[in-house]
């Protein structure tokens, strides 16, 4: 019986940490969805790239030794806010907006579509520069763990793996960040004005096509940080993005379309699903009960627990 | 599309085949062949593709998740049934339309970006869950004691001549559905699912059948690749390469037409595999990063594929229009004489959330009257108009159509009580002629695609569009569109015909000549209900005025009470009305 | 102020407006009326740059509009309070108003503009934490138009501000224009389908039909049955 409940905890654990993570990335591309109402297909690729740029920062940051990771995570940021600006600016643009009164949808097809362009050249281009084999950080807080006694018998122990702990706790403090960056600041009240309302947004004198092109920078930061936190206990390679598009997704719709603050619990109880399940499920169907839940969630109750419109085109 | 003569794409494709079997002959090389085999198998997958979400335009993610069943039903088949490809490959088939039936069924509920997120989810799950029941890898036995009857050919030709055999068959049957009401019903959906569903087309029903003829198709597909290639994996067949494959081939060669698939696959699929063979060395994954590039330039460049493209290109040179026929001699017609009560609402009201939008309507209309329903902006027309059609539920009160009761019904179902509707934007095809256009309100009303094309030809006569009855819809003015979405509505054979702002943005001599039309139509048998801001042109079109404001009836009557009402007249121009007018 | 020479706007085919010339003195309350579909929301949009023009010319204190982009022209001192209110459902009543002083102007005067907009609409201050989207409507245009004023607008266009409102509700917006008006600082161009209340309001009219100007002069000046005929047809 002990027993059962020391391997419960354990999963619990599990559960949250990576459901902290989780909960980051969903962060990210509820940020894009919910300003732009652009479904980003690429955002998984873009976990990816954070993963390998981690890898090659921190190789180069030796000199701070256990933290180099996490500060590489972090400098991540403003590498990935640029480039998901350009990619915005130069390539997105041009079926969002005003330039996409004439094509077919509004233009939501063609983003889509557009993204999922992108998503295979990251994809493939990864292939192509890193190669197939996995790249991780050579770290010794991912072999590490903290061990918590648990008060019910002199035995029982909870492991709390250093590395993924951590991560958790820097992605929740990230996540925070940007909660707070949306709700109190002006640059975040503009860009929650310019997805409320684009029109009115224009006459109060908000640029809402530079709005989107920050938002969507923000989002590929984000999940820039997420892969080099999730690089700690995941390697890096080139396809490793499609694992969390579908988490994502559910995580988002799951927290409620439009609430950046319910996709990062969606995130959360996604990650608790995908742990729980092993209770009772072999191991390589975790993903498969993700995915199980994702559809679900889609047929039974579109707009989630915390969104605001339900079945949005 | 019927119009269009059958025998020259006939003809073509028969001697593109009949080409493509005779290039394997030059060659005896095993690459080549395999190339010239695969291409046949991608391209048949777009024309999988093609079928659902080319005609529909609903874009699905998740196609292979067809493709990956069909491969691995026939390699299961082999390995631990013995069941020869032969036997597989249809088998592949039924078990493709069954899941087309099983993922569509409950997918259709959800709308553009969700439904295309969940078809992703599928061939996930299936990899996720074929490579939990221990088939990771699975490879075709070799038999040599009956290599035919497993379809295992020493001579790889063969498998050219298959591959093109299937692929003409999945072409064929993808033209009897573009020329059919099938297709028709699949594009109309596209264009305007409220239109289609007014027009009495039951949209779930086409998508459903649809899904699962696509579905069948990409899992022979998938079934025959299985056997060319020997050997599948979870993410071989069920990956999201194979999914944005079959959407990006369609896509680049043109969504909507039996060409495009086909152009798709013998640009892309060479190309793709050319660059993997010379480059795959150094450059492991230019396969993909070709279709990201291919995609984006299609989004980009031409977005609706090559195909259109290029036959727009050719088409703009000529685009032939009818000489305007003469003007019609003024003709006087005789009032209709009005029968029973056809329409009775009896305090209808719709709420939003606590707020009425239309509260309290109580009004009917007889057979053969002209009603003009008026008011100012935000009076509530929209919703009751959505009410008669079927869009929205009452809240409240009653709509009695012809005795029977009409409120909440959906709004197909309304159109084939004979209630038809126009929509103020029209949305045609551009490309197609007049008649193609209009054939689609005639379908639900008219059981033989024969009746539906003469009833479509009756209408458009109606409206007086005879002379444009092959012109393309993208070369009409806004009046002439105004007149063959009228038609469209007329198709159906309606007894009553509710009409969205016919009026609006229409120049005075536009609106006179709408206006005769809408004026013939009781003496046809038809009651008319319109929906209009101004009062000026409905004044001498209309037998009756009934006039909102604020959601609630404001008068019903004749025209020249009803505009002497000062209720009425303070509701347009604001309360005083009167007393300034007494005092200019 | 705002002068408009020969403007012509098509959507796909349609003529919405067909060379309209407009002029609109500083410091006066001009009305724009007309029936339904008569193209004054398109007026506004093309003053604001988010349709484009086709033809003709738009100047603003002589400066050409048509070199600004649709965002800067808050910016040069044009507010615009759109047809439907358009509050940011999802920012605070507070918040709201943050958004409208973004512009230079607005930043500075932040402080006197927001007494100014809370001594017209009270309401405003007693739920200035409450969620815009959940006001009524009333509550939602004064919020609109405080909104405007917090950009320390120098040119103030209302699309019909009274639409879909009680009469009582009106009332009290067209009150609040009134004293707008008596202040004499702000220039207003106030597009109304109720002819009556917006001839009670303005200095000089503009009947539109069609797209077309029809009828133009001083309120006192505009003729009852011509009016009535553009409406009605009668």
């Amino acid at each position: 019986m002990n027993a059962l409940i020391e391997q419960f905890v354990q999963v619990l654990a599990a559960g949250l940490t990576a459901g902290a993570i989780y909960g980051l990335t969903c962060v990210g591309l509820a940020l894009i969805f919910g300003i732009m109402r652009v479904i980003n297909f690429a955002q998984g690729d873009f976990i990816m790239v954070g993963m390998y740029l981690t890898v090659w920062i921190a190789s180069r940051l030796g000199i701070f030794g256990d933290v180099a990771p996490f500060i590489s995570a972090l400098l991540v940021a403003p590498l990935m806010f640029t480039a998901g600006a350009a990619l915005h600016r130069f390539l997105i643009s041009r079926t969002t907006g005003l330039r996409a009164v004439g094509l077919s949808g509004d233009g939501h097809q063609a983003q889509l579509i557009l993204t999922l362009g992108v998503a295979l050249i990251l994809q493939n281009g990864a292939l192509i520069v890193m190669g197939s084999s996995p790249v991780s950080i050579v770290s010794h807080l991912s072999s590490s763990a903290w061990e918590i006694p648990l008060l019910i018998d002199e035995d029982s122990t909870l492991f709390l793996n250093q590395a993924r702990t951590l991560a958790a706790l820097v992605s929740v403090v990230v996540a925070m960040g940007l909660f707070r960056l949306i709700r109190s600041t002006e640059l975040g009240k503009s860009l929650r004005a310019a997805a409320d309302n684009p029109e009115a947004a224009t006459y109060v004198g908000i640029d809402v096509s530079r709005a989107h092109r920050i938002a969507f920078g923000l989002g590929a930061a984000i999940a820039g940080v997420a892969g080099g936190l999730l690089v700690l206990t995941t390697p890096a390679q080139p396809f490793v993005g499609t694992d969390y598009i579908i988490i994502m997704y559910a995580g988002v719709v799951l927290g409620g379309i439009g609430s950046i603050t319910g996709a990062f619990w969606g995130g959360m109880v996604i990650g608790l699903v995908q742990q729980i399940s092993t209770l009772v499920l072999p191991l390589q169907l975790q993903n498969a009960t993700v995915f199980l839940v994702f559809v679900l969630i889609l047929l039974l109750r579109p707009q989630g627990l915390f969104g605001r419109s339900a079945e949005r085109a | 599309m019927q119009n269009r003569p059958l025998t020259p794409t006939l003809v073509l494709l028969a001697a593109l085949a009949l080409g493509w079997i005779a290039l394997s002959y030059c060659t005896a090389s095993p690459y080549y062949i395999l190339l010239l085999t695969l291409v046949p198998i991608w391209a048949l997958l777009g024309v999988s593709w093609n079928l659902f979400s080319g005609y529909s335009g609903l874009i699905s993610f998740g196609h292979g998740a067809f493709f990956g069943l069909g491969a691995y039903a026939v390699m299961i088949g082999l390995t631990r049934f013995n069941l020869s490809p032969w036997f597989g490959l249809p088998l592949a088939g039924v078990l493709g339309a069954l899941a087309g039936a099983a993922i569509g069924w409950p997918t259709f509920r959800l709308r553009g970006n969700y439904f295309a997120l969940a078809m992703l989810a599928y061939p996930l799950m299936m990899a996720y869950f074929t490579g939990w029941a221990g088939y990771q890898e699975l490879s075709v036995p070799l038999h040599r004691e009956a290599p035919v009857w497993f379809m295992q050919f020493t001579d790889t030709h063969a498998y050219v001549l298959i591959a093109v055999v299937l692929l003409l068959s999945g072409v064929l049957i993808s033209l009897a559905v573009e020329r059919s009401r099938f297709g028709m019903s699949l594009m109309a959906m596209k264009q305007n699912e409220l239109a289609a569903e007014a027009a009495g087309i039951d949209t779930r029903l086409w998508k459903l059948r649809a899904m699962m003829i696509s579905g069948a198709i990409a899992a022979i597909a998938g079934g025959l690749y299985a056997v060319v290639v020997l050997v599948v994996t979870p993410s071989s067949v069920f990956g999201l390469v194979v999914s944005a494959q079959a959407m990006i081939l369609v896509m680049f060669g043109g969504a909507g037409t039996i060409w495009g698939p086909l152009i798709g696959a013998a640009v892309l699929v060479p190309l793709g595999e050319t660059l993997q063979a010379n480059l795959g060395a150094i450059l492991p994954g230019i396969q993909g990063v070709l279709y990201g590039v291919a995609v984006i330039a299609v989004v980009l460049i031409a977005p609706e594929g090559i195909y259109w493209k290029l036959r727009d290109q050719r088409r703009t040179a000529h685009i032939e229009r009818p000489a305007p026929p003469p003007p019609a001699a003024v003709e006087t017609i005789a009032a209709t004489a009005q029968g029973e009560m056809l329409l009775e609402i009896d305090g209808l009201g719709k709420f939003f959330g606590g707020v009425a939008a239309v509260q309290g309507l109580t009004f009917s209309v007889r057979e053969h009257e002209v009603l003009g329903i008026i008011g100012p902006n935000g009076a509530g027309k929209t919703t009751l108009f959505n009410l008669l059609c079927g869009v929205v539920t009452p809240s409240t009160g009653s709509i009695r159509y012809a005795g029977q009761s009409i409120g909440g019904l959906a709004p197909n179902r309304i159109a084939r009580l004979r209630i038809g509707r126009t929509f103020q934007v029209v949305r045609a095809f551009p490309r197609m002629s007049v008649l193609e256009n209009v054939v689609v309100g005639a379908y639900a009303h008219h059981a033989t695609d024969a009746d539906a094309w003469n009833a479509a030809a009756r209408a458009v006569e109606q409206v007086g569009l005879t002379p444009y009855a092959s012109a393309a819809a993208g070369s009409l003015t806004n009046r002439e569109l105004r007149l063959m979405e009228l038609a469209r509505a007329l198709a159906g054979n309606p007894r009553l015909l509710l009409l969205d702002e016919p009026l609006a943005g229409l120049s005075a001599s536009d609106t006179d000549e709408l206006i005769a039309v809408v004026r013939r139509l009781p003496s046809q048998g038809i009651t008319v209900a319109i929906i209009e801001h101004t009062m000026q042109a409905m004044v001498g079109l209309v037998d009756r005025f009934v006039v909102l404001d604020q959601g609630q009836l404001l008068a019903d009557g004749l025209p020249a009470d009803v505009m002497r009402q000062r209720a009425v007249i303070e509701a347009y121009l604001g309360r005083n009305w009167e007393a300034k007018d007494a005092a200019a | 102020m705002l002068r408009l020479d020969q403007v012509s706007v098509s959507y796909g085919g349609l003529r919405a407006l067909r060379e309209v010339s407009l002029h609109v003195a500083p410091g006066a309350l001009t009305a724009v009326v007309g029936p339904n579909g008569a193209g004054k929301s398109t007026l506004f949009k093309a003053i604001s740059g988010t349709v484009p023009i086709s033809t003709g010319s738009i100047r603003f204190d002589g400066d050409d509009l048509l070199a600004h982009p649709a965002h800067r022209r808050a910016h040069l001192g044009i507010a615009h309070v759109p047809e439907g209110r358009r509050v940011f459902a999802s920012l605070s009543v507070l918040e709201n108003l943050e958004m409208g002083s973004a512009t230079e102007v607005g930043r500075v005067n932040r402080s006197r503009s927001f007494q100014r907009i809370y001594t017209l609409f009270p309401i405003l201050a007693q739920r200035r934490g409450q969620l815009a989207g959940t006001l009524s409507g009333g509550q939602q245009q004064m919020l609109a138009i405080g909104r405007a004023l917090a950009s320390c607008p120098r040119l103030l266009m209302l699309d019909e501000p009274s639409m879909g409102l009680s009469p009582t509700m009106a009332d009290t917006i067209f009150d609040a224009i009134h004293t707008l008006r008596q202040e004499g600082e702000i220039t207003i161009l106030l597009v109304e389908q109720r002819v009556t209340d917006a001839l009670a309001q303005c200095d000089r009219a503009t009947v539109l039909e069609s797209g077309r100007v029809v009828l133009e002069g001083l309120a006192a000046d505009l003729s009852a049955d011509r009016l009535r005929q553009a409406y009605l047809g009668v």
